[in-house]
């Protein structure tokens, strides 16, 4: 199992989590959680967006975008600012605990 | 009496100008000498706002603001308080003619008003003339953000006075915020809560931000956007073509800003 399906396996309801270059928006790596099929045009839309949100001229450390139906949490390394973790979810009520764990698992990657 | 494109962006120019905590005065000068205006500082906050091209009264606003107060009350103690050198808000909050909130606002409009007139005058460049200070009492001056919002609120007031009872709906004790319309050339606040001390550099930069995530986060069809600057929570939303940010400091600002804009948006 790779760490990225490790940490979409601990949030509940992920859909999909992916480490981007934050200068480029280019996608490093992704887990989609159905197994790898290709994400849908909507979720394709909101990787597009919150990557091209890292690429804004102040490059927030973190961010989370909230729309009916999904949440989404980037959190850029402190370590490392050029890579940014993305994690989408359902939109569930444990938004705070899914915050929580996208950013324990990008500081335990940059450690 | 007001025509012509918003001036806001020329007043955002012309507060900037300000030194930090001074007291002076910003004058303009017809190509004549005489005077078109000027607007009084005192330790950085805004005084007063005159223009020759601004015939309204601080009496005409405060007899149209209170329906008890006469044109002629007013003129009356205008009179005495120019023959005794004495102020005339203070006087009026001492004789019990007006409420402090309502001078406060008067006055607000009145600044703002003639503000907005003078920059839109033919006259010099703005020179600045330092002065020890006029003895306004801190009360009745005004921050610049207070005032770009209000000069911003004169082209639409309607839409400023909802823009503000929604900050007062949403915006907490602890917490900051300002609203802009999201329109070409515009990302100044048209109304604000809390940001009396934020500078405008600032305001204007969080403005900018938060508009340059919510053209791309909309997109995503994304309806709220939380993040993480510099130690502050930002928090920022489109409600009708205008942009409300909400600013959260202090611990745990972050998560504290993310559950209440989360109970703010609608769930699928």
């Amino acid at each position: 199992m790779t760490p990225l399906a490790e940490l979409a396996a601990s949030v509940t309801d992920c859909v999909v989590a992916a480490w981007i270059d934050a200068r480029t928006g280019a996608v490093l790596a992704r887990y989609t959680a159905d197994g790898g099929q290709p994400l849908d045009t909507a979720l394709d839309a909101a990787l597009d967006a919150a990557t091209e949100v890292m690429r804004s001229r102040q490059r927030p450390p973190r961010m989370v975008l909230l729309s009916a139906r999904h949440v989404h949490i980037i959190h850029r390394l402190a370590a490392d600012p050029r890579r940014a973790l993305i994690v989408i979810c359902e939109r569930s009520p444990n938004i705070g605990l899914a915050v929580a764990l996208t950013r324990k698992f990008a500081e335990a990657e940059a450690a | 009496m007001i025509q012509g494109p918003p001036s806001s962006a020329e007043v955002f120019h012309v507060l900037e100008r300000v030194p930090a905590d001074a007291s002076g005065a910003l004058v303009r000068e017809r190509p004549d000498g005489t005077m078109a205006g000027a607007l009084l500082v005192e330790h950085g906050r805004v005084c007063w706002a005159m223009s020759q091209r601004y015939p309204r009264r601080l009496t005409d606003i405060l007899a149209a603001e209170q329906s008890s107060l006469s044109t002629e009350q007013l003129d009356e103690v205008f009179a005495l308080c120019r023959r005794e050198h004495r102020p005339l808000g203070e006087t009026l909050i001492e004789r019990g003619m007006v409420s402090l909130p309502v001078l406060h606002r008067a006055l607000l409009r009145h600044t703002c008003e003639a503000l907005d007139c003078l920059v839109r005058d033919d006259a010099s460049p703005w020179s600045w003339v330092a002065h020890s200070g006029y003895g306004y009492h801190p009360m009745l001056t005004f921050s610049p953000a207070e005032v770009l919002a209000g000069v911003r609120a004169i082209a639409n007031p309607a839409l400023a006075a909802r823009a503000l009872d929604r900050l007062h709906d949403v915006v907490r004790a602890d917490q900051r915020g300002f609203a802009f319309e999201r329109a070409p050339g515009a990302k100044l606040p048209l109304a604000q809560l809390g940001c009396e001390d934020t500078d405008l550099a600032t305001l204007a930069e969080l403005a900018a931000q938060a508009d340059e995530v919510m053209a791309v986060a909309e997109f995503a069809e994304i309806d709220a956007a939380i993040t993480e600057l510099g130690g502050t929570a930002c928090a920022s939303w489109t409600e009708d073509n205008v942009l409300f940010v909400v600013l959260c400091e202090g611990d745990l600002a972050f998560n504290r800003l993310l559950a209440q804009v989360a109970a703010m948006t609608p769930q699928a």
